[in-house]
C-alpha cells in the first residue's frame, strides 16, 4: 500500500451541507484531526451545482438551516440558491472550517483494512492515498446529474443544459427552448425561462401535486429581533418545524388528511388554470405525497403564457434538431433543458466501497440500499453516512434529519477515538431487525402506494425515505446505544 | 396464452414514426381522380376528426387502465390517433384541399361526440370504453381507411395508410386482449359495471351522439359512391373477433355493442328509423347552439415540424 502518511482521525467526503455541518460539530466536540475531501473547487454541494434561474429551496430557510448555526439574515421565507450558498460559505468562515478543506479531491474508492482498523481513500488523478480511522461519507444523494434514458439523446445537435449544471453563458433571449421534466427544479426554472425565451415547450410525463408557495420578504425589524433576541428565532424555527411535522399525517401516510392536501392542490389548480383540458393534463393520478410535492405559485401562470406550451405526448426520440413525440411531430429547439433530477444512489454505492473481508457495498446494495438507522452499515466498520438509506423526509426539512445524523455520528466517532477502537460496526441482527421494521412501516406510506418515483428502485423497493415523523427519526438517533454495535 | 402487455409496449415504442419521415411533396398527388377529389375533402375531414375522437377515448382509457403498462400503452394510443389525424390532415394539404392554414370544421355529429367525450369520457368505466372504442375503431377506422387504400392511387397516401394500418393492428390486438381481460372479471363486478354504467344519464347523451354518428358515416360512404357493405363487413369483424375470444362474450357491454352493431348492419332493422331521424334532427341544430370545442380538439396540425 502506498499510503504512508499518518492516518487522519476522520475523513469527510463532500463539502456540501452535510460535510460542513459534520465538520462544525466535530470541532465543537473537540475533534480536530480531520479533512474534508471535495471534488469541486468550492463548498456547497447540491447548492453549488444547482444555480439554474429560479433555484430555491421549497422548505422555509428558517428550517432549512442548522440549529447550531442560526442565521437571522434570511432575506425571504424561501431563499434562493445564491443565498443558501452564501449561508454555507458563512458557516465555513464563522466556524473556521476553511483549513480543513481539500478541493479537487475526487474520491475513487474506499478500502477498509480490518487489522489496522483504517480506511484508505484513493483519489482520481494519481493523488496520494490517505488513511483515516473513520470516514463520513457525505457525498449526498443529489450529487450526480441524471439525464433521462431517451432514445437518440446523443443525436441531438442543439444546446443541452442540465438543471444541475446550468450554463450561465447561454443567452436564452429569442431562443426556442424545450424543458424536459416537470419536477421540483422544472417548476422553478419554467417561470424564469418564459420571461426570456421566444418560446418554451414543457414536456411532461406525469404531473405532480402543486401547492401554493407563499414567499415573503423578511422584514428588517424581524431580522433585528432575531439578531438581538435569538430565542425568537429558535421559536420561529420550532413553529415551522411543528407546522411541517403535522403535514406528515397527510403526506407520509395515506389518511383522510391526504385528501385535504390534494383538495388544496386542486383548488390551487382550479384557481390558476381556466382551461379544463389543461387542468386535466395537470391533475395527478397518484396520491399526494407519493412523489415529491411541488411548491410553486408561479408555475401554472407561466405554463399559460403566450410563449409557453405544455406537451404531454410521449417522447418517441430525440433527433438532431429536437424532440419527436408520438403524435408524429418533430418539435425543434435551439436548446433543451433537462430538469430530470439526479442519479439518486438508492442502489449501489456512490463510490466503490470495500468493507470487511473484501465485501463490496455496491454488490450488497444492488437490490436496494439499507443501513442501520441510515448511518452505519454492518460489514463496513467506522464508516458513517449522511443522508444514508431511508433517511429522506417527505414533509419536513432534510436539514433537520441531517442534523440528527450528524449528532449521532459525531458522538459515535468520539467514542471510537476516545476508546481507541479498531472497529465500530453495527450488529447484523440489529440492522436486519431495524430494516424489517422500516420496510414494514413503509408499506403503509404514500410513497409505496403505487406510483413510480425516484424514491423507489425499479423493483419498487424503497431505499430512500423514512416512514415516520421527523421527531421519531431524531429520537432514534438521539443517543448511540453501544448494545447495537460490535466494538473491537 | 395470456397477452404480453409489456412486450406490446416495447413493440409500440419501437414502431414510432413521425410526419417528418414522409416526403409530402413526392409526386403522385395528381393521381387523384378530379371527380373523387371534390368528394374526398369532407370524407377525409370526417376521418381525421374520428381519429381525433378516438384519441380522446384512449386518453380516458389511460386513466382507467388497471396496470401502469396498460396506462402507458393507452397514452401512446392517444398520441398515435392524434398522429393519424395529423397525417390525414397533411394528406389533405398535399392534395390541395386546405385553404391556407385551414383546419376543416368537424360535422355536427362529430361535434356532439367531441362534446360528450369531453364531458363524460373520464367518468366512464373501462368495460364501457374498452368495448365501445374497439367497435368504433373497427367500424369507422377499418372501413374508412380500407376505402382510401382501395380507391386512392397516390403512393404517399398508400405509404401513410400502411403506417396507420400497422398502428391500428396493434390497437386492435390490445383492444381485444383488454376485452378478454375484462371477461375474466367476476360476474358481480361485471354486473356492477353494467348497471353502474347504464344508470348514468350521461350514457343517454352518449347514445344520442354515437347513434347518429354511425349512420351519418354510412351516409357519407354511400355518397362517395362506395357500397355501405364495406362498413358492414368491418363491423362484422367486431363480432368475429369476439367469437374467437369467447371469454370476451362474458362482458355484458361487449354483447350490447355487438347486438347494436348487428342492428346497424341490418338495413331493415327498425333501429334505423330512429337513427336516421336522429341524423336529421342533429343536422338541424344551428351552429350557435353547439357547445364550444374543447382545446384538445384544436391540437391538429399538418406541419411535420413545429
Amino acid at each position: 500500500m502506498s499510503a504512508v502518511s499518518k492516518p487522519l482521525d476522520v475523513a469527510i467526503i463532500g463539502a456540501g451541507f452535510a460535510g460542513i455541518g459534520a465538520a462544525i460539530r466535530l470541532r465543537q466536540k473537540g475533534i480536530g484531526d480531520f479533512a474534508i475531501f471535495e471534488r469541486g473547487d468550492r463548498v456547497g454541494g447540491t447548492w453549488r451545482d444547482n444555480t439554474y434561474p429560479g433555484a430555491a429551496c421549497d422548505i422555509p430557510s428558517r428550517l432549512y438551516s442548522y440549529s447550531f448555526a442560526p442565521n437571522p439574515d434570511w432575506s425571504r421565507t424561501y431563499s434562493g440558491s445564491a443565498e443558501i450558498l452564501g449561508y454555507i460559505d458563512s458557516m465555513v468562515a464563522e466556524f473556521g472550517i476553511a483549513p480543513y478543506l481539500r478541493f479537487g479531491h475526487t474520491v475513487t474508492g474506499l478500502v477498509f483494512d480490518e487489522d489496522a482498523g483504517l480506511w484508505t481513500l484513493s483519489f482520481a488523478g494519481g493523488r496520494r492515498k490517505v488513511r483515516a480511522r473513520t470516514v463520513i461519507l457525505a457525498s449526498g444523494p443529489l450529487s450526480n446529474a441524471g439525464f433521462p434514458d431517451l432514445p437518440g439523446i446523443d443525436s441531438y445537435e442543439g444546446h443541452k443544459i442540465h438543471s444541475a449544471r446550468w450554463d450561465h453563458d447561454y443567452d436564452f433571449t429569442g431562443k426556442k427552448v424545450a424543458v424536459v421534466g416537470t419536477g421540483a427544479s422544472a417548476v422553478q426554472i419554467i417561470p424564469e425561462l418564459v420571461k426570456q425565451a421566444a418560446s418554451v415547450k414543457v414536456f411532461q410525463r406525469t404531473p405532480g401535486w402543486v401547492l401554493p408557495r407563499v414567499d415573503r420578504r423578511t422584514h428588517g425589524l424581524t431580522k433585528q429581533l432575531y439578531r438581538q433576541l435569538p430565542v425568537t428565532q429558535s421559536l420561529a424555527r420550532e413553529a415551522w418545524f411543528w407546522g411541517h411535522e403535522s403535514v406528515a399525517l397527510g403526506v407520509v401516510w395515506n389518511t383522510p388528511l391526504t385528501r385535504v392536501v390534494e383538495r388544496v392542490a386542486l383548488m390551487h389548480l382550479r384557481a390558476q388554470v381556466r382551461d379544463p383540458w389543461l387542468r386535466r393534463q395537470l391533475t395527478p393520478d397518484f396520491r399526494a405525497g407519493c412523489k415529491r410535492l411541488l411548491m410553486s405559485s408561479d408555475y401554472y401562470p407561466a405554463l399559460q403564457r403566450e410563449n409557453c406550451k405544455l406537451v404531454t405526448w410521449p417522447i418517441a426520440e430525440l433527433s438532431p434538431h429536437g424532440i419527436r413525440t408520438a403524435e408524429g411531430i418533430e418539435h425543434r429547439f435551439d436548446c433543451i433543458v433537462f430538469a430530470t433530477g439526479f442519479e439518486v444512489s438508492k442502489q449501489g454505492a456512490p463510490i466503490p466501497v470495500t468493507g470487511r473481508d473484501g465485501r463490496s457495498l455496491a454488490d450488497e446494495w444492488r437490490g436496494g440500499a439499507y443501513a442501520f438507522k441510515s448511518v452505519t452499515v454492518a460489514g463496513y466498520p467506522n464508516l458513517f453516512l449522511t443522508f444514508g438509506p431511508n433517511s429522506g423526509p417527505g414533509h419536513n426539512s432534510a436539514l433537520v434529519y441531517m442534523e440528527a445524523q450528524i449528532e449521532y455520528l459525531t458522538d459515535a466517532i468520539k467514542i471510537v477515538l476516545e476508546r481507541g477502537l479498531r472497529t465500530f460496526e453495527p450488529r447484523q441482527d440489529r440492522q436486519d431487525r431495524y430494516n424489517r421494521r422500516i420496510q414494514r412501516r413503509l408499506n403503509a406510506t404514500t410513497w409505496n402506494s403505487g406510483c413510480r418515483s425516484w424514491y423507489l428502485t425499479e423493483d419498487g423497493f424503497n431505499a430512500t425515505m423514512y416512514p415516520g415523523f421527523g421527531t421519531q427519526f431524531a429520537r432514534q438517533l438521539a443517543t448511540v446505544d453501544l448494545a447495537d454495535f460490535q466494538l473491537r | 396464452m395470456s397477452f404480453d402487455f409489456d412486450n406490446m409496449l416495447s413493440k409500440i415504442k419501437s414502431k414510432q414514426w413521425a410526419l417528418a419521415d414522409i416526403e409530402w411533396d413526392a409526386p403522385g398527388a395528381e393521381l387523384i381522380d378530379p371527380a373523387l377529389h371534390a368528394k374526398l375533402k369532407p370524407f377525409m375531414a370526417d376521418l381525421m376528426w374520428i381519429e381525433n375522437v378516438g384519441a380522446r377515448g384512449f386518453a380516458a382509457m389511460a386513466k382507467k387502465a388497471p396496470t401502469p403498462t396498460l396506462a402507458e400503452i393507452y397514452r401512446y394510443f392517444h398520441a398515435e390517433e392524434q398522429r393519424h389525424a395529423n397525417a390525414e390532415l397533411a394528406l389533405m394539404r398535399r392534395w390541395g384541399m386546405l385553404d391556407g392554414d385551414e383546419i376543416p370544421e368537424p360535422n355536427v355529429n362529430v361535434k356532439l361526440v367531441i362534446d360528450f367525450l369531453d364531458k363524460y369520457a373520464d367518468g366512464m368505466s373501462l368495460s364501457f370504453l374498452g368495448t365501445v372504442i374497439p367497435m368504433l375503431e373497427v367500424a369507422l377506422d377499418g372501413a374508412l381507411i380500407k376505402f382510401v387504400t382501395d380507391e386512392i392511387a397516390d403512393p404517399v397516401a398508400q405509404e401513410v395508410f400502411k403506417k396507420i394500418n400497422n398502428d391500428e393492428s396493434r390497437h386492435l390486438a390490445t383492444d381485444y386482449a383488454v376485452m378478454e381481460l375484462l371477461g375474466h372479471a367476476s360476474v358481480r363486478k361485471l354486473a356492477i359495471d353494467l348497471v353502474g354504467g347504464w344508470v348514468k344519464p350521461s350514457l343517454m347523451i352518449g347514445l344520442l351522439s354515437y347513434v347518429p354518428l354511425l349512420n351519418k358515416m354510412r351516409d357519407n360512404i354511400v355518397e362517395m359512391g362506395v357500397s355501405e357493405d364495406k362498413l358492414y363487413a368491418a363491423m362484422a369483424r367486431f363480432k368475429q373477433v369476439g367469437e374467437r375470444t369467447p371469454i370476451a362474450n362474458r362482458v355484458p357491454m361487449y354483447r350490447i355493442v355487438k347486438m347494436h352493431s348487428g342492428w346497424v348492419i341490418n338495413r331493415e332493422h327498425p333501429y334505423h328509423l330512429v337513427a336516421d331521424a336522429l341524423v336529421k334532427i342533429t343536422g338541424a341544430i344551428p351552429d350557435r347552439l353547439l357547445p364550444a370545442q374543447p382545446t384538445w380538439s384544436k391540437e391538429l396540425t399538418y406541419e411535420p415540424v413545429a
